[in-house]
């Protein structure tokens, strides 16, 4: 008997001493491994390096542009000549159509045309297909981050797609809407031909224009005070002859609580006229301005378009959403409230980071003078910081401030809709450069350095010595230990890769995995558990020895009657 | 860059120095010009600069002949052809005010003018290796517009038609209207492409303008989707298929023919009604408000009390089976 009593006793105390030593002990790290997520090359190899080189194509200087992803040379060799005047065989690597931008008669004599015609489109990026559970055509952002948008694009020719197997869009259908460069005193006509399925329109915020024109009426772009919704299918004219220099903006005024998020919005730039002006009529993905104005070129040696905007997660499903047109423009105009929005994309040329490294760099050298031209398109205002550098504002809204007056900062809040003109100075003077590096530019606002609520992201990008530029003409970051490849990758957006697993060897930050014991309260309900069934086990023994039990009960008793009748 | 227009920009190196020469002979051309048959224009009336635009047409053609009437079998029928096509491109009012530039691409397989005008994968004359001799010969006009969407709920674009027959072995020509102010396509795919580059049929112009072109079919049952490729313009209407024979799969999503492989989800709006305002009297509203509110417990009621009436013979019945079972 005392050994099956041992066994029985023995074999609880063995499962709740191993249920408890599991408890003290928690679960391992797991890390996840670099063949498991959707690793993209930093630089997308589709472009060829030679882009980026300094060249000459019909006659037109191209300044170098040492980023992994500059502008096609042709887009830009077509936008300083016209594609009215450059050859077939470079019309046809940019992909324009021949009458995307028509330059012509030297009005003034003074060596460069002056009527300028700019065809633009109204192109839909990310939307809902009838066809197959997907998007078309597709433009990520940021890796695996694909908002719906609409843009305005210059009037191109063939596929809206690369090609008929791929669903990426063509490299002209992209955010920003474009850049563009016109001289005062330009006659220049934007014809807005509307290939969109809704009602667009054209403000040219800034920019000086008449109310109407006496041909194309409306010029004013709103549809409660100057004219009608221009309808799917239809061409409107907006003609201006500038008086004044500046940088502008020019929008969609149709919904526009919804329509300028959306994407339609973009720089539109006067330049002082000067002989001999032939400017860069489109910068197509904004950035760097590898044609400058004479002006420009007087007082600096570089300039940048930088376009910063935000897009809400929750207005650009909606074209994600529905396929037909009325459930868009209900969605849209009666049910998305403006008032109750967050915005969750934050972009700069239309891409946020990492993309931005890709093609939004600033690439500086020392003791350079750099003309950056900022927008803020977004519903908010923004607060851009330069990492390492003072700049000067020398133009709010398009309009020089008083040069006496003119002040320095490394913050520059931008009001929606706001323009300002920032001269930056490499000086390593402590005070307009601290030397050297690869310094970040970003908005301040610490949402704005995420993409959808994930850091990093947003329009973060950065002012990059050359002296700090690495392979494929990426930041140098290898020497410090630094792997952004993990940015490269749609998990990392998706929030399934834990930023911090690669700082140590033994990921001390990096996921835990599942516990491998039991959770506390499951342990406690099962240690209660093997105590009622012990007392259960108890008493049917109990029970079923019971003859035996009383057998023994009586013995003894009856052995004490005897011992005590024998005692007596 | 895409493959697309790397493609395009082979054949432009390819005839770009023919296009030069062309260029450069513009004057001399004229003569040659004279000997064309004017009165094959299709053209209404039409100003000088259209005209113009025209005759730098005659010159390329000409000029295409000259240049590579060694590569082609039947030149003197490939001239004909091509001569007939491009007549047909319309000039138009259009918004630029700009000077004409003479922006003329062509080689047997891509044709543009300077306002962008295109046809691609033009074929004449090459036979589709399942046919021994054409068919037939058919023109057909295809109208392109945001109007040809009114009678498709939920769409934007369309063509006037959303299928067309032809027999196997077809030579078909194309006049395709565009009636938008915009750009549009009339752009077929899934063609063999040992004749049509990337397997594609194109033509492309910013109307209001006609653009021509032509093609043969290949000689067994098909169906070929034709579309418009700009963004959206398929997706929201502009598209159709081009049934060969007794034709092959249909294609999804053609408006009015075939169905969506995805549908949206409707729902009933609460939108105002006409009949809101007449109900002004306070007792019909009430009455009325009355009823709508309760018509469905009332209908309800009374639906049961109507299934139950005529459930009690049933009941009475199965009562008396059953007594009669206890009886026995």
């Amino acid at each position: 008997m005392p050994t099956y009593i041992f066994i029985a006793l023995l074999t609880p105390f063995i499962i709740l001493s191993s249920v408890a030593y599991s408890a003290s002990k928690l679960p391992a790290t797991v890390k996840v491994a670099p063949e498991a997520l959707t690793s993209e090359p930093m630089c997308d190899p589709v472009i060829a390096p030679s882009w980026r080189e300094a060249q000459e194509i019909e006659g037109v200087k191209i300044e170098a542009s040492p980023v992994c992803s500059p502008d096609n040379p042709a887009w830009i060799a077509a936008a300083v000549k016209g594609t009215n005047n450059i050859s077939m065989d470079t019309l046809m690597k940019t992909g324009l159509s021949p009458d995307a931008i028509i330059k012509s008669d030297d009005i003034d004599g003074d060596g460069d045309p002056d009527r300028i015609t700019i065809r633009l489109e109204i192109m839909e990026l990310n939307g809902k297909s009838p066809d197959f559970p997907g998007i078309i055509p597709t433009f990520d952002i940021a890796p695996g981050i694909q908002p719906g948008a609409w843009v305005f694009s210059p009037k191109m020719s063939g596929m809206s797609t690369e090609n008929f197997e791929s669903i990426r869009a063509n490299p002209l259908l992209r955010l920003p809407s474009p850049v563009i460069r016109v001289e005062v005193g330009d006659i220049v006509q934007i014809v807005l031909e509307n290939t969109h399925y809704f009602p667009h329109s054209i403000h040219l915020h800034g920019v000086d224009h008449p109310f109407a024109h006496h041909e194309h009426e409306g010029q004013d772009g709103v549809p409660q005070t100057s004219e009608i919704e221009l309808m799917p299918g239809d061409r409107r004219v907006y003609q201006f002859q500038a008086r004044q220099p500046g940088t502008m903006f020019y929008h969609c005024h149709v919904q526009t609580h919804t329509h300028l998020a959306m994407g339609l919005a973009g720089m539109i730039i006067i330049e002082e006229n000067r002989p001999n002006n032939w400017l860069q009529t489109l910068n197509i993905g904004a950035g760097h301005v590898r044609h400058p104005s004479v002006a420009v070129r007087e007082q600096y040696d570089q300039e940048y378009d930088l376009h910063y905007h935000a897009m809400d997660k929750e207005l650009s499903q909606i074209i994600q959403r529905h396929n037909d047109p009325r459930l868009i423009a209900r969605d849209m105009n009666q049910r998305y409230d403006i008032t109750d929005s967050t915005e969750d994309y934050y972009t700069l040329n239309g891409l946020s980071f990492p993309y931005t490294l890709r093609e939004s760099l600033i690439v500086v050298e020392p003791d350079q003078k750099i003309k950056l031209r900022l927008l803020n398109s977004g519903g908010e205002s923004i607060a851009i910081h330069t990492h390492g550098h003072h700049a000067t504002i020398t133009h709010y809204d398009g309009v020089e401030h008083n040069p006496v007056a003119q002040i320095m900062r490394d913050v520059f809040d931008m009001a929606p809709a706001q323009r300002l003109d920032l001269k930056l100075e490499t000086v390593n003077d402590g005070k307009h450069s601290y030397g050297e590096g690869d310094w970040l530019i970003h908005d301040h606002r610490e949402k704005g350095i995420t993409t959808n609520g994930m850091a990093e992201g947003g329009s973060m990008s950065s002012i990059v010595y050359k002296s700090y530029l690495g392979e494929n003409d990426m930041p140098k970051v290898g020497h410090f230990g630094i792997d952004l490849n993990k940015y490269f990758t749609k998990e990392y957006y998706e929030r399934r890769l834990p930023v911090w697993q690669d700082l140590d060897d033994w990921s001390s930050l990096g996921s835990p995995g599942e516990r491998s014991g039991l959770e506390d309260k499951t342990q406690t309900s099962l240690i209660y558990g093997i105590i009622g069934l012990l007392f259960g086990l108890l008493l049917y023994w109990t029970f079923s020895k019971r003859k035996s039990i009383k057998q023994v009960i009586f013995g003894t008793i009856s052995r004490m009657k005897v011992s005590k009748g024998g005692n007596q | 860059m895409n493959r697309n227009s790397l493609s395009l920009l082979i054949a432009g190196i390819f005839t770009v120095s023919t296009f030069a020469v062309a260029q450069s002979q513009n004057t001399p051309n004229t003569a040659e010009h004279a000997q064309h048959d004017h009165s094959s224009h299709s053209t209404g009336q039409h100003n000088e600069q259209e005209a113009d635009q025209n005759h730098v047409h005659h010159e390329h053609i000409d000029h295409n002949e000259h240049q590579h009437s060694s590569d082609h079998a039947i030149s003197h029928e490939h001239d004909h052809t091509m001569d007939h096509s491009t007549h047909t491109i319309h000039s138009s009012d259009h918004a630029s005010n700009g000077v004409e530039s003479h922006h003329h691409h062509m080689d047997h397989d891509h044709i543009m003018d300077h306002e962008g005008t295109m046809i691609m994968g033009q074929n004449f004359d090459k036979l589709p290796s399942s046919c021994q001799s054409i068919s037939e010969e058919v023109e057909i006009t295809v109208r392109a517009g945001r109007k040809y969407s009114a009678k498709f709920p939920g769409t934007a674009f369309a063509f006037d038609q959303q299928q067309w027959n032809v027999k196997p072995c077809s030579k078909i020509t194309w006049h395709f209207v565009n009636e938008d102010n915009i750009r549009h396509q009339f752009m077929m795919h899934g063609l063999p492409k040992y004749l049509y580059k990337l397997g594609m049929f194109h033509l492309e112009v910013t109307g209001p303008k006609t653009v021509s072109g032509a093609m043969i079919v290949p000689g067994k049952d098909e169906t070929f989707l034709v579309h418009c490729d700009i963004s959206h313009h398929m997706e929201k209407g502009m598209k159709a298929q081009l049934v060969v024979g007794k034709g092959g799969t249909n294609i999804p999503s053609i408006p009015g023919l075939t169905p969506y492989n995805l549908t949206d989800t409707y729902e009933a709006e609460n939108l105002p009604k006409s009949g809101d305002k007449v109900k002004s009297s306070k007792m019909v509203r009430q009455i009325t408000q009355f009823t709508n509110d309760n018509l469905q417990t009332y209908g309800m009621i009374l639906i049961g009390i109507l299934l139950g009436l005529l459930c009690i013979p049933l009941v009475k019945r199965i009562l008396w089976s059953r007594e009669k079972v206890g009886t026995s």
